[in-house]
Formats: C-alpha cells, sequence, structure tokens
C-alpha cells in the first residue's frame, strides 16, 4: 500500500499521470503509434523464432532460420518468380471478387427484399454452401476443365458464400422504423434501394465482403494446389513438395500481407462509400 | 530454485544419454511408408510383407522392442517431415521424395530397396496415341516431383522426346482421373490406379513399364534415420534379416496370391496387385540388394532432379548408401546366389 502511494505520488506531481507515465504516446503522432503497436506482436514472433532456430528447438528442415528465408524472399524476388506468382494469384483473386461479389450481393439482395425467394432458394443455398470447396471440384473439372476458368469459379464461390449471407442479413437486420418511415413517405422501389436499404446494409455487406476475401485467398492455396503450374499458392505446394519449407514461409508471409493490405484497402473504400450515402454514418 | 532446476535437467539429461549408450536396443521402432489412405496400418511392397508374414517382428522376439508401423495418406513430403521431426526410424517411400529430403539435409541411409513398381500411360481413347511419340504437343498428367515425373522423362528420352515436347501438366491421381474423363488433359502417366478408366471405358493404356522391366519402373528405397543406424547398428542388422527374409518369400511364385491379398488389406483392390505385378517376375521386382543397379537409378534421378531444378545440393550416393546391412543378412541367409548382382545401367560418375 505504502508502495503504491509513493508511485501515486510520484505520477501525481504531473496534471496528466498517464502522459507522463508513457511519455511516448505523446511524443509519436498517433498513426506512427498504431503502427508500430501493430508490428509488435511480428516482431516478437519473429524474435521466438529467431530465438528457436538458434537453439535447435525445432529441426531446420521444418522451421529454416530467418535469415534463410530472407535469403529465399530475395532469391525470388530478384529472378521474378515471387513477383509473377504473385500478379497471377492477385489476378485470380481479382477475377473470382469481381465474379462472385456482384453476383453474391444481387443473390443476398434478393434473399434480403423477398420473403418468397427465401422460401424457395435459401434452403438449397445453404445446402449448397456447406459442401466444402474440394468436394466440388471433381464436378467442376468435368464442367469446366482444369484451366483458368476453374479456378476464378472456385474461387468466385468461395467469395459468393459469405457475401450472399451477410446481405442478405443485414437488409433483414434494417430497423423497422426506417422502413417504417419509407413507407410513409411512399418511396418508390428504385428510391427505397438506394436511398435506404443499401446505406443501411453497407456496414455488414462490407464486412461480408471482408470475409469474401479471406476466403478468397484460401479458395486460391486450394485450386493452385491442384492443375496449376504458378501462382503464390502453387509455389507453396511446390516448395512444401521439394522440402524446402523456407519457400512455404515466404508464401505465407506474402499471402498474409497481401491479404492484411487488401482487407485495408476495403475498410477505406467502406469509409468512403459511408461518407458518400446520404442519410446514413 | 532455477538453479535445482537446471541441475535436475542436467541430471536427467545426462542419465539419458548413459542410458541410450548402454541400451543395446532401442524401445520402440518407428516404420512408414506410403499408404492408399483411409488410415490404414498396413501398407505394400516389400515392408507390408515383413509387417504382414511377421518377419521383422520375429527378428526381434525375445527382446522387449516394440514395432509400431504407420502408413501416410500424403506420401513423400509427410514421411520427409515426420522423419526431420524425428518421428520415423525407419521408413518407405519413392526415390524422388527419398532424394529431396535427403538434399535438405535428412539425415538418412539407404537400407534396402523396397521394389519397382508399374508406370503405366493412359491416353484418351478417341486420340490417336500409341506410344510416347504420339504424345508430341499433347497435355499429359503426371503428378509434379514425384517419380513418376522421372519415369516420363525416361520414357519420352526413349523415344527421343524431351519433357519439352509435351505440356506437362501437374495434377494429383484422383485429379487425372476428372481431367481425363473431362478432356481437359490427352493423357497421363501413373500408377495402376490409372487403369481404372480403361475399365470405364475412357481410355486406353498406350504404355507399361512391365515391358522394360526396373530400369523404367518406378523405384524407391526402405531408409533408416542415421542416428538409429548409429546408436542401433544391431537393430538395423535385425530389420534388414527381416527386409531379406520378407524378399526371399516374396520371390516364390507359390506365395503370390498372398502377397497380394496382404497388400489388399491397405485398401487398394486385389485387381490393382494383379494389374501391377501379374506377368511381372516378384524375385527380380523385389530385390532388396542396394547394388550398382539401384545406385546407377538413383545417380539418374539425382540428375533428374538437379536438371529440373527440384534439388539444390548434391548427393553423394555412395556414402548415402548402406549396403552392408543386406549383404551380412544374404549371407547369413544363404542367398548370396539367389539374386545375380546387377550392374549398373549407366556408367557411375
Amino acid at each position: 500500500m505504502a508502495a503504491l502511494e509513493h508511485l501515486a505520488g510520484g505520477v501525481g506531481a504531473s496534471p496528466l499521470p498517464r502522459a507522463a507515465a508513457w511519455p511516448w504516446r505523446t511524443a509519436l503522432p498517433a498513426p506512427l503509434r498504431r503502427l508500430l503497436l501493430a508490428l509488435a506482436l511480428p516482431a516478437a514472433i519473429v524474435a521466438l523464432w529467431q530465438w528457436a532456430a538458434v537453439r535447435g528447438w525445432v529441426p531446420p528442415q521444418i522451421l529454416p532460420a530467418p535469415a534463410l528465408v530472407w535469403d529465399t524472399f530475395l532469391e525470388l524476388a530478384r529472378g521474378g518468380e515471387l513477383l509473377e506468382g504473385f500478379l497471377i494469384s492477385l489476378q485470380r483473386i481479382g477475377s473470382g471478387l469481381a465474379l462472385g461479389g456482384p453476383l453474391g450481393l444481387a443473390l443476398g439482395i434478393w434473399l434480403g427484399v423477398s420473403a418468397r425467394a427465401r422460401s424457395h432458394l435459401e434452403p438449397t443455398l445453404r445446402a449448397l454452401f456447406a459442401v466444402p470447396t474440394l468436394g466440388w471440384i471433381p464436378i467442376l473439372i468435368l464442367i469446366f476443365g482444369i484451366d483458368e476458368a476453374l479456378k476464378v469459379i472456385v474461387i468466385a464461390k468461395a467469395v459468393m458464400v459469405p457475401v450472399v449471407l451477410s446481405t442478405s442479413r443485414g437488409i433483414r437486420n434494417i430497423p423497422l422504423a426506417y422502413l417504417e418511415a419509407a413507407r410513409v413517405l411512399r418511396l418508390r422501389p428504385w428510391t427505397r434501394l438506394t436511398r435506404l436499404t443499401l446505406p443501411a446494409c453497407l456496414p455488414t455487406v462490407f464486412s461480408g465482403f471482408r470475409l469474401g476475401l479471406s476466403h478468397a485467398f484460401i479458395a486460391l492455396i486450394v485450386v493452385e494446389m491442384l492443375a496449376a503450374t504458378e501462382g503464390i499458392g502453387y509455389m507453396m505446394v511446390w516448395g512444401r513438395k521439394l522440402f524446402q519449407l523456407d519457400i512455404v514461409i515466404v508464401g505465407i508471409v506474402v499471402v498474409g500481407v497481401a491479404g492484411c493490405v487488401l482487407d485495408l484497402l476495403l475498410r477505406r473504400l467502406e469509409r468512403g462509400l459511408s461518407r458518400w450515402a446520404p442519410g446514413h454514418g | 530454485m532455477t538453479l535445482w532446476k537446471h541441475l535436475a535437467a542436467f541430471a536427467l539429461a545426462t542419465a539419458a544419454a548413459f542410458g541410450a549408450h548402454a541400451q543395446a536396443q532401442p524401445e520402440t521402432i518407428r516404420f512408414g511408408g506410403f499408404g492408399q489412405g483411409f488410415g490404414q496400418p498396413h501398407g505394400v511392397a516389400l515392408l507390408a510383407i515383413a509387417q504382414g508374414k511377421g518377419f521383422i517382428a520375429d527378428e526381434f522376439k525375445g527382446t522387449p522392442v516394440k514395432l509400431s508401423f504407420e502408413y501416410f495418406t500424403g506420401t513423400g513430403p509427410a514421411i520427409n517431415e515426420a522423419i526431420a521431426n524425428n518421428r520415423l526410424d525407419v521408413a518407405q517411400y519413392g526415390s524422388l521424395p527419398n532424394i529431396i529430403g535427403k538434399a535438405g539435409g535428412l539425415p538418412t541411409r539407404i537400407l534396402a530397396s523396397y521394389g519397382y513398381t508399374t508406370v503405366f500411360g493412359l491416353a484418351r481413347k478417341d486420340l490417336e496415341v500409341n506410344s510416347f511419340k504420339d504424345l508430341k504437343g499433347r497435355k499429359v498428367a503426371v503428378a509434379k516431383g514425384t517419380v513418376l515425373h522421372w519415369a516420363l522423362l525416361k520414357a519420352l528420352q526413349d523415344n527421343g522426346l524431351t519433357l519439352r515436347d509435351i505440356q506437362l501438366v501437374d495434377l494429383k491421381t484422383a485429379d487425372q482421373l476428372a481431367a481425363l474423363s473431362a478432356g481437359s488433359v490427352d493423357a497421363a502417366v501413373g500408377s495402376s490406379s490409372l487403369l481404372t478408366l480403361r475399365d470405364k471405358g475412357v481410355g486406353k493404356v498406350f504404355y507399361s513399364s512391365k515391358d522394360q522391366g526396373a530400369k523404367a519402373s518406378g523405384f524407391g528405397g526402405i531408409l533408416v534415420s542415421e542416428t538409429f543406424e548409429k546408436q542401433y547398428p544391431d537393430a538395423t542388422q535385425r530389420i534388414a534379416n527381416g527386409l531379406v527374409k520378407a524378399a526371399h518369400w516374396l520371390g516364390q511364385e507359390a506365395n503370390r496370391d498372398e502377397a497380394y491379398r496382404i497388400w489388399t488389406l491397405s485398401g487398394m483392390p486385389y485387381q490393382a496387385f494383379k494389374d501391377d505385378y501379374d506377368g511381372v517376375s516378384l524375385k527380380d521386382a523385389f530385390n532388396p540388394r542396394v547394388d550398382a543397379f539401384l545406385l546407377s537409378q538413383y545417380d539418374d534421378a539425382i540428375d533428374f532432379t538437379k536438371d529440373n531444378k527440384l534439388i539444390r545440393n548434391d548427393i553423394d550416393v555412395a556414402k548415402w548408401a548402406a549396403p552392408q546391412y543386406v549383404e551380412n543378412a544374404l549371407r547369413a541367409q544363404g542367398l548370396q546366389t539367389y539374386w545375380t548382382n546387377r550392374a549398373a545401367l549407366v556408367a557411375r560418375r
């Protein structure tokens, strides 16, 4: 107790005790501070990884040292393989998003506004969505072959599922008061859609898109595991086959960073759209 | 407190180290191999016979040594990872993952050859494909980085072609079947599991390595981890004794049907083994010797993996091989002349 009082006395001298105790809180600008805080955990993981490598806790063939992974990263980056594979994968993700996103949005809106669609379509859709992508692949190969179309469709399906579910949920969860106001104002269907429905469900739709994006990365690895000879997912599968797990770790880091950046972009887009959307946020 | 903990840990470690040196036999020997899925504790090839007929267990009769057998669905890479994680002492798997693991610094020794597996080439029924020559410019599916990839190259070379003359598509067996049925690829090179398409009338077999024998077939080794071999040379010898007995048993024509039946425990159908081995001398196919012929095949596969950038380091095959255990067993069992000494296929480096 005495120690506590002593501590309090020492800190209490300043009118802003927390700022005095943590001077760096004010010394650094907020964005930089956030960045540093976000990087703290990855830095700790790398430190632990390095420590594990030095102490030989895990066999070097399974978890190569950070320095080796860095060398491999540089080698792959200089050789152009990394960028080439990354661009191909990004293109696949982009096509998958472009196909699955609008389709999922349309289906989700339909399910959200029409009770009939809900009763006719939703059980089937939920049953289809419950089947993991891997189970579809032999059938999809029969229909689409093994070329690019197959990959884009598998990714599009992965994106579509969360988009459909969250869009229809977002629409159904619009507060009753808004709907009643729209009815009283006798809004035309189009106005109602653009002025009420879409803006009100925007946050849920976007969380669906962001979830869809992370599903897209999982699907990417699955489709590149089969019938691909390029792309970042293929690079990882190939690295494991060659027992060069440094390549796999480079892939993990690249996919992780790319996913993080894309998520950030989507969040920016959401903020921009919410500002633009009238009467919301 | 921490000092005591450290001292206790040190005492334990030294006790364990001394104990291990004093111990002539390991507590358990963990065997592993490629399997056919379904999580079966049964496999195929030489190790499955040595296990199924109890040849290895007999060698350890009267000792407290326990034997465990585990067969992996994920084959090569999964087995290499299991050895690296010290979960396996002895493993039977294909030559390409053998090489890839060794080049990656995995401490293994080649204890025995596990036998030869037939490689098949299957083309879509509507195509005029009668030999590898007809594959020029066509889409061919194969599981890259496996011994089948190597076997494809060998067969192409025999027909004056290279891997550049075809469009290679990297597919696993199950997907090869779908892709061939859909017509997305023209042909596939694989194991007897491809033959289901022949039976369904989708494809026709245009090639079988049976005609060419061991030099064109899939091959691989039963590898022992170097730490195990150094620590337990006696147990390593006993394992080799059991493997040689199994190979000798397999070599007798009367046992063929029983061998197929032991292999079906792996979950593969009886027909697959008939397709693989009918008309093939099991004595020749399951020659366990780590001889000049086997080493020259490893040399050849190493050159292939280097040319295709599958490995980063070279391997000294002569140092990798541990032929003495099988040779000792052959002498002890009076089988020195049962299998003739095969010469190297190509001049050894």
